[in-house]
């Protein structure tokens, strides 16, 4: 392999899009690089899995960006005719009905029936008026927001199916990344424009209900890139596991890799990593400080099964995928490839699903023999009544170790911890998912490597921070350009689409059309006016001398009240009282009910903001 | 520091109180009231005359009241534009008034 003149040589760890998208970048800068991939395949948990002629993603890869780097690299690598537009449906399948998803609070309401809505309300109701307080676990934070009721509905079962640990030891952090944190600034801004609102939701509904796709899934698009990064002079090893990282003071040296049941040592200038951070601590070579090692082995991850499973029927439902909550069966998950792509299966008249199972590296069910499974998977399928078992022709399972990285409780410090020891080594990049430890999609992970490449190429981007863009915002030695680049990168979390445009309502405005009434204002107010009514009314009759005997009849409620000049003012005092009343009366219920309003539009916001885990 | 900021705004949003605009109350009130006064007496006219307790055919007796206070107010088509110009000066009235008094007090709670 070649270093370019300047002797820069890059080694890589992982060729998942991540680490592929490194090699990609450094042939841009004519920079040589060696990925180093211990699978047989590349693309990481984005590769696609062939099996009798139908293809399986490992969960499912939506390709939307609002990072224009990203998008265009898409372009770069696949060509425009390799790429399809897709529509999105996906359902929560639940007590044996279907709710929309991105959840629809009517819809939600309207499946789970009348009474159990009402007990859903009162149970929002109730955790708007007593919350949580110091909120700290998954658990607390959706309760706190939705209510217990919902969040035992619609949060729990799914959550704990996925993570594999109860939501009261899932940090909040998590759920906060998952859940578009809407202000009611935004939401007085959708209320007070409906059409706006109506253009935003059209946004966000464009880049959830579809998006692009490679023809042949994701693997398509990393098995390219693989083949384009050899062509310009990378190197790619696969089936190369990395035994020891060393070190020394304050840079990596070497990494030591098993290739061919050989050991070798491959020595460069920077190192990207995207294998997993707890691992990269074990391998660095001398071991770092103990408290490192420590927080290291704390973080945890959490393991994936695909079954995929061939049927011979044409159709079996419209979604892209379906969200198992039902806590009967342990599929977690459903993904309908052919929905995805018609090219994901070789004949139209079959149809291939995956059953995704949410596991540990291990466990009862990662350790289970792959026929054991496929019957499982077929199983549960008939029991949910989404598919025959008679109809599976054959089935293949794909196992996926360290598929999410977990944010339990503690994770944070632990992550701290090791973020600070590995910011000393000035020439090691993690990057990616794993290598950072962040539930970060494709588009996030691809351009962590971007900036990583950028740094190695003299860009100083602190790429744990992009994150944390508030702080890292604030730092000053950072140019415009790298502001403009760390805020595309920070909005690609979280993963929900967000606003492309927060509209360009001023403060003041809202302030006008949604501030509360002055209660005693308007008591005051009315109090006049009602005096007034009765006074001028009586005292015109008193002067004109009439016999208005109806006028009369309001000494029926206005005791002592009488058409004379005395019972004039007796019913001002009256009419006062009353208006008093009904001023201060008014101005409550409007305050309540704009306040409700209001709270209301928040939550269906940050409900329908819901990303799936 | 932008959840700052949105915290920051979401108190004052829910510190702030409204102001009423007295001439748009004033409009707004002017017009109901005055609606209200020549829907009703078109709707009576429209009826016709109706047999009152002792059996006299009479045209909207109660509301024919309002006359003792607008004068030139009658039951009929041309009484219901007289009573939309009485009704919608006191709607008018009512609102700007309403507005006046209720941004002062709300001014001197700060």
């Amino acid at each position: 392999m070649t270093k370019k003149a300047d002797g820069r040589m890059v080694v890589i760890i992982g060729a998942g899009p991540a680490g592929l998208t490194a090699a990609y970048q450094l042939c841009k800068l004519e920079i040589s690089s060696v990925v180093l991939e211990k699978d047989t395949v590349v693309g990481g948990i984005a590769r696609t899995v062939r099996h009798e002629g139908c293809y399986f993603d490992i969960g499912g890869h939506r390709f939307f960006t609002k990072v224009k780097v990203v998008e265009d690299l898409w372009r770069e690598i696949l060509a425009e005719e390799d790429f399809l537009k897709r529509g999105r449906l996906s359902r929560i399948y639940y007590n044996k009905k279907f709710f929309d998803y991105p959840l629809r609070p009517s819809n939600a309401l309207l499946g789970l029936g009348l009474v159990n809505s009402f007990l859903i309300l009162a149970s929002y109701f109730y955790a708007y008026l007593f919350p949580i307080p110091n909120e700290k676990t998954f658990e607390e934070w959706v309760s706190n927001r939705f209510g217990r009721r919902f969040y035992r509905t619609f949060f729990k079962t799914y959550t704990e199916k996925v993570w594999g640990i109860p939501c009261s030891k899932l940090s909040s952090h998590w759920a906060a990344q998952r859940i578009r944190g809407l202000s009611l600034k935004r939401a007085l801004k959708a209320a007070l424009l409906p059409k706006a609102h109506v253009e935003k939701k059209d946004i966000i509904r464009t880049l959830i209900d579809s998006f692009h796709y490679p023809k042949r899934g994701p693997g398509m698009m990393w098995e390219k890139a693989a083949e384009i990064i050899q062509k310009k002079g990378s190197t790619l090893h696969m089936n190369c596991g990395v035994r020891r990282i060393i070190w020394d003071k304050s840079r990596v040296t070497a990494v030591e890799v098993l290739r061919e049941d050989r050991v070798e040592r491959i020595e460069a200038t920077h190192f990207i990593s995207s294998m997993p951070l707890r691992e990269l601590v074990e391998k660095l070579d001398p071991a770092p400080p103990e408290g490192v090692c420590n927080a290291a082995a704390r973080l945890s991850y959490r393991d994936f099964l695909t079954v995929g499973l061939v049927l011979t029927k044409a159709n079996l439902f419209p979604d892209n995928w379906i969200y198992i909550h039902d806590p009967q069966v342990k599929v977690g998950r459903i993904q309908n490839f052919k929905n995805w792509s018609p090219y994901m299966v070789s004949d139209p008249k079959k149809t291939c699903l995956g059953l995704e199972y949410f596991c540990f590296e291990g466990d009862d069910l990662w350790s289970t023999p792959d026929d054991a499974l496929i019957h499982l998977a077929k199983t549960e399928l008939e029991s949910l009544g989404l598919g025959r078992s008679a109809d599976v022709e054959s089935g293949a399972v794909v196992r996926m170790p360290k598929a999410y990285p977990v944010y339990d409780t503690g994770y944070g410090e632990a992550l701290q911890i090791v973020r600070d020891f590995l910011i000393q080594l000035e020439n090691l990049y993690p990057v990616g998912r794993n290598g950072m430890h962040k539930y970060n999609n494709q588009d996030h992970s691809m351009l962590t490597a971007m900036l990583a490449v950028d740094n190695i190429n003299g860009g100083k981007f602190n790429i744990w921070a992009v994150n944390e863009e508030q702080e890292y915002q604030e730092q000053k030695s950072i140019d415009e350009a790298e502001a403009a680049k760390i805020q595309a990168l920070s909005e690609t979390q979280p993963q929900v689409p967000t606003l492309v445009s927060d509209g360009d309502v001023p403060l003041a405005l809202i302030r006008k059309a949604f501030s509360r009434l002055d209660e005693l204002g308007l008591a005051v107010a009315f109090a006049v006016i009602g005096g007034l009514y009765v006074l001028l009314p009586t005292l015109w009759i008193v002067a004109r001398d009439m016999k208005v005997a109806e006028f009369q009849l309001l000494s029926q409620y206005f005791v002592g009240y009488d058409v004379s000049g005395r019972g004039a003012f007796v019913g001002m005092c009256y009419g006062s009282g009353l208006g008093f009343l009904l001023g201060w009366f008014t101005a409550f219920l409007r305050n309540s009910l704009l306040r409700m309003y209001l709270y209301l539009t928040r939550l269906i916001e940050e409900v329908q903001s819901l990303e799936e885990p | 520091m932008n959840q700052d900021v949105d915290k920051e705004q979401e108190l004052a949003l829910l510190r702030a109180v409204a102001r009423m605009n007295a001439k748009v109350l004033g409009l707004v009130l002017g017009l109901l009231f005055g609606i209200v006064i020549f829907v009703a007496t078109n709707w009576l006219v429209l009826k016709g005359e109706q047999p009152d307790r002792n059996g006299h055919l009479v045209l909207g007796p109660h509301l024919a009241l309002l006359g003792q206070f607008f004068i030139g107010y009658k039951v009929t088509l041309l009484g219901s534009l007289i009573g939309f110009a009485y009704a919608f000066v006191v709607g008018a009235a009512t609102g700007w008034l309403i507005a006046l008094i209720y941004n002062r007090v709300a001014g001197m709670r700060g």
